[in-house]
Formats: C-alpha cells, structure tokens, sequence
C-alpha cells in the first residue's frame, strides 16, 4: 500500500512511530498527483516547493520529540475560493485570475498553525456557483472513477483530489450542498458544518448566511480531526458563535444502540433514483439491525426548499459580488471610456454565464417591487423550514436521506440547463437553508460503478452525533472502500 | 401568481452587466424558466425575524489594528500610481 492511500489517522500514527517520514508522505502524494491530474485535473494551483519544505520542518520537530498535532504533516488541499497569503487564490474564475491575498483564511490559519502540509488550491465552480466543477474559468475536473463524468460542485477538486490520493484531506465549503455533494460524487465522506462553528473570514464570499467551510476525507475519522482543527470562536466573524467544541476525533463512538433515525419520506419521493433510496435504505437498515431505531417523518416544505435557496443565495450573491469591479483587485478590462465603461466590462469579461444567471437573478429578486413578491416570501420559507426540521429533531436524533438524486452524471451533460442542473441541489440546500450540520458518507457503488452518498443531518451544533453515527456505519461495513486511491 | 417577466435590459443595467444580442436573447430564455421555478412559493405570513437567539452574532469592538500593510494591499490592485489606485476620470 502507497503512503497516499492511507488515512490521516493511519499516516499520523506511522509519522510518530518513524515509520515515514512527512517528507515521504508529501512525495508520495505529489508523485501521485504527477500520475492522476493530467486525467483528474483536481488542482488550480500546486505549492509543491513550500510543501516538501513544510513537511522537512515536521520531520525535524518530530525528530527533536516535540509534541506535535495529529494532523502535523498530513497533506492537505485548500479550495481556491479560501485566501491564502502569499498563493493565487482565484475561485476559478477570470476576475480573480491573478488575486494574492496580502491575509490568510481563519481556517486555513488553523491548518498551518496544526502544521499541516499545503499540497495546492483546488478547482471548483466558478464563485461556488454549479455542481460538477465545469464552470470553473480554468480547466474542468473529472471524477477519478470515470473521468467522463463530473466529480460534482463546487468543491469537486477537493473531492477529486481526496478521492484519487492526490491528497490525504481536503477542505471545502458548502453553499448548498457544495461539499456534500462532491463527496458522494467521488466516494468520500465530508461535512457541511454548522452555521456559524467554522470562521468564514477569508472565505470568498458567495450568500454569507449560507456559506460555511467544512473538512473532507476518506474516513469519518480523518474528517473528524480536520473539524476539530477548523472550527471555533473567531472575532473576525461576527456570526461565529461563542462556544468551546470538543475534540471530535478522540471522541468517537462506534456504537448506535439507542440512536433514532428519522426518514423523512419527502426526500425518497419522486425524481430520486430508485437504486440510490434502496443503497441509502439498506445503509439504514445495517443500523437498525445493529440497534437504532427508525422512524417516518415529515419535512412538508421541502418541495419548495430548492425556490427559496436560489432566491435567498443569488440574492446575497449579487450584493457579495458587486465588489468585483475593476478597481482594487483582480481583472480589469483593457480598454474603456469612462468609469461606468470600465465596470461594464470588466463585470461582464470578467463572470462567466453562471455567476452571470445568479446576480441577474438576485438582482431582480431585490429589485423595486419584486422584494416582497420574492426575496421576503424566501425569507419566511426559511424560517418555516427550520421549525419544521426543530420540530422533526424533538423525535429523532439524526435524519438521514439519499446526498443527491442520482449518482455522478457526464461531463456536458446538464451545463446548458441551468434549471436541471439545479433540481440536483434537492437534497442538500434544506441543510443550509434551517443553518444544521450534515455529512456525506459513502454507501456503496451503483450499478454504473459510481459511489452513492448518504447524507445524515442533525440539529445545530450536533456534528458529535453525526460524526458517532457515521462512524458506526463505517465500523459496521468494514471500512469505506469507495475512494479511487486504487484506480 | 401569475407568471413574472424580467427586464433582462433594466436588470443588467442595475448589476452593472452587459450582454450583446445574441446572448441577451439566450439568458432571456433561461432567465424566465428559472423565474418561472423560484416563484413557486406557498403564502406565509410574516411572523418575525429569522434570529437564533442562542447563537447571536457578536461584533468585535471598533478598533485600528496593524492588519495589512498599504504596499501590500495595493499589489493587487490593476493600476497604481504614487501609492494610489488610478481610476478613469470620475469628475467632469
């Protein structure tokens, strides 16, 4: 077995009993990624140099016996819509196409300050904005179990990435279900955090109320610890919340005996696969056998969840986003007449057709005499979502649902609908919608070979119960296989 | 509701976008199918702010701090002349 192959907890255990090196683990990965991202295409930036120069100083902090974090040493990919000082940060598109930030993230911050190593910047949509990667400004990247299919969005090269060993983790972040979906794209587990449990200072804004970055791994453990590390109190974020969180990795629980399951019958309904609600429903019944208890529940509004989320997330994205215009940073037009002239252009050379749909939208939705007619009637959708979910948690400790209606679709083949493309995000905006932790995890592989995602949800601030729950699942099968570290 | 109709001109000008006409006629299309989705909402009347009241947001205190310094912050920016930013005339 390949060092790239292993798991942070595995590669953590080995680094301290000097059975590698950080120095061997880095260059297994980027001798991985020399091999995999002329097919994968995960990664929009590599720092290969400061990499090997970081894991050198692990290994000699390790050799002086100094007590290091466990995640000292393990690679990690960043998605590019997350500032790291001194690196190109371009969430994909051509209006950040040269953009350093001059300041680190709050959790990239806390990764560095663990120690980990920095493979590089991972693709995604541009702005966040999709969910295969295909509108990323630079290059397209492809799931490593079939390159002719999507890895998912929009933090579908962090999925990539982990999911082909071209890193041990990965950060993302979640909009909609832009880290949850990616990972039961390609076979890994990832968690949407709750609102307000991980900083979003330095996160590239896309709907501020809905933003939040979140771990990925192939292991309920590995991404137990990348919590661990990220999240907390952080003044530069007003709506960070003031708590003390535990240490999630060391305490993990495989036992589900007296855990509830809610199955709320609105997300098996019509347009989810037949064979995706069966994997997510033989994945429950594993944990009945093993002595949870299951029970029918209803979140009535779903069907209307998917309207509000693009109307509440373009809105504030057409707010987020008309900072890009041409005069501090990023791209400016080469030729204008006059100051309107420039941000003209330079908006419309600079967003590609998504962003471009998503502020057209926003901006019509907060626009004189539709606010209420839109943007308000979202706003009281929302609120009803999250007491229907309050509701639904007084009799259920988790819910678990399918992650997507289907498994990973062709590269082209929902880009030029929009509307199709979006009808995907049915199982995962909810989650953003009501503010609530969730996790992906992988429950087998499909018919067409694709690995299939379940998605637990829990109430706010509840990512222990998530993290125990989905550890005794991953206990119960063995061990998720489901990565294409293999392939 | 009946069936809304975007501007797409008068929605471009506020966001500052601009389209020719062949793309114009393209996103006047898929604007509307994606209006025609979203404005499927149920009545709901208004019952107060969207607030958690045991996770408030918490503003810093209003204080200058040594962040990031003017050299640095202006490396980005796509013109820049005797430490400002330049910008096309903005004053007739």
């Amino acid at each position: 077995m390949e060092l790239y192959q292993k798991t942070a907890a595995e590669l953590s255990k080995m680094l301290r009993n000097k059975e590698c090196s950080a120095v061997e683990v880095t260059k297994s990965v980027f001798d991985r990624i020399r091999q995999k991202e002329d097919t994968v295409g995960a990664y929009v930036t590599l720092t290969e140099d400061k990499a090997l120069e970081k894991a050198g100083e692990v290994d000699q902090k390790l050799a002086a016996g100094e007590e290091l974090s466990p995640l000292a040493g393990i690679p990690v990919g960043v998605k590019d819509n997350i500032c790291t000082q001194g690196i190109l940060t371009s969430c994909a598109s051509k209006m950040l196409y040269n953009f350093v930030p001059p300041y680190n993230a709050t959790a990239y911050d806390k990764l560095l300050k663990q120690d980990m190593v920095i493979t590089g910047k991972c693709n995604m949509d541009e702005f966040a904005m999709g969910s295969s990667t295909e509108t990323s400004y630079f290059k397209k990247t492809a799931n490593p179990h079939d390159p002719s299919r999507v890895p998912g969005g929009s933090s579908g090269g962090s999925a990539a990435a982990v999911s082909a060993g071209e890193a041990i983790v990965a950060l993302g972040s979640d909009t909609g279900g832009s880290i949850r979906q990616p990972a039961g794209f390609c076979g890994i587990v990832g968690l949407k955090p709750t609102y307000g449990s991980v900083s979003r200072y330095g996160l590239v804004a896309f709907a501020s109320s809905l933003d939040q970055i979140g771990p990925m791994g192939k292991s309920v453990a590995d991404t137990a610890m990348l919590y661990t590390a990220i999240c907390g109190r952080d003044p530069m974020d007003a709506t960070s919340a003031a708590r003390e969180y535990p240490d999630f990795y060391q305490n993990l629980n495989s036992n589900v005996k007296g855990l509830t399951i809610g199955i709320p019958k609105e997300y098996f309904g019509e347009g989810i696969e037949p064979e995706v609600k069966q994997m997510v429903m033989d994945a429950v019944k594993l944990l009945e056998q093993n002595g949870a208890t299951v029970k029918e529940i209803s979140l009535p509004s779903t069907g209307y969840a998917l309207n509000a989320y693009y109307i509440i997330a373009s809105a504030e994205a057409s707010s987020n986003l008309a900072r890009y215009d041409g005069v501090k940073y990023g791209y400016r037009t080469s030729e204008y007449t006059s100051l309107e002239d420039m941000y003209l252009k330079t908006r419309s050379e600079g967003f590609g057709d998504e962003v471009k749909r998503r502020i057209m939208l926003g901006t019509f939705v907060l626009s004189s005499g539709y606010y209420d007619a839109y943007y308000k009637r979202a706003k009281l959708l929302q609120k009803q979502i999250a007491a229907e979910f309050a509701a639904a948690f007084e009799g259920c400790d988790v819910i678990a649902t399918p992650t997507t209606p289907y498994s990973a679709f062709k590269l082209g083949e929902n880009i030029d609908d929009p509307l199709k493309m979006y009808a995907g995000d049915i199982c995962t905006v909810t989650v953003n919608i009501a503010g609530l932790p969730a996790m992906s995890l992988p429950c087998g592989m499909d018919s067409k070979g694709m690995p299939v995602g379940m998605q637990l949800i829990g109430p706010k601030f509840s990512e222990q119960t998530l993290f125990d729950a989905a550890f005794g699942y991953e206990s119960l099968v063995g061990g998720f296989t489901t990565s294409a570290v293999e392939k | 509701m009946t069936a809304m109709k975007m501007d797409i001109a008068h929605v471009a000008k506020l966001a500052k976008l601009q389209f020719d006409e062949q793309e114009a006629q393209k996103f006047e299309g898929q604007m509307q199918s994606i209006i025609d989705m979203v404005e499927n909402l149920p009545p709901l009347s208004d019952s107060g702010a969207l607030i958690d009241p045991e996770n408030p947001m918490i503003m810093r205190e209003d204080k200058v701090t040594d962040h990031c310094k003017r050299d640095e912050l202006l490396k980005n920016a796509p013109q820049v002349q005797a430490g400002c930013v330049v910008v096309p005339k903005v004053v007739e």
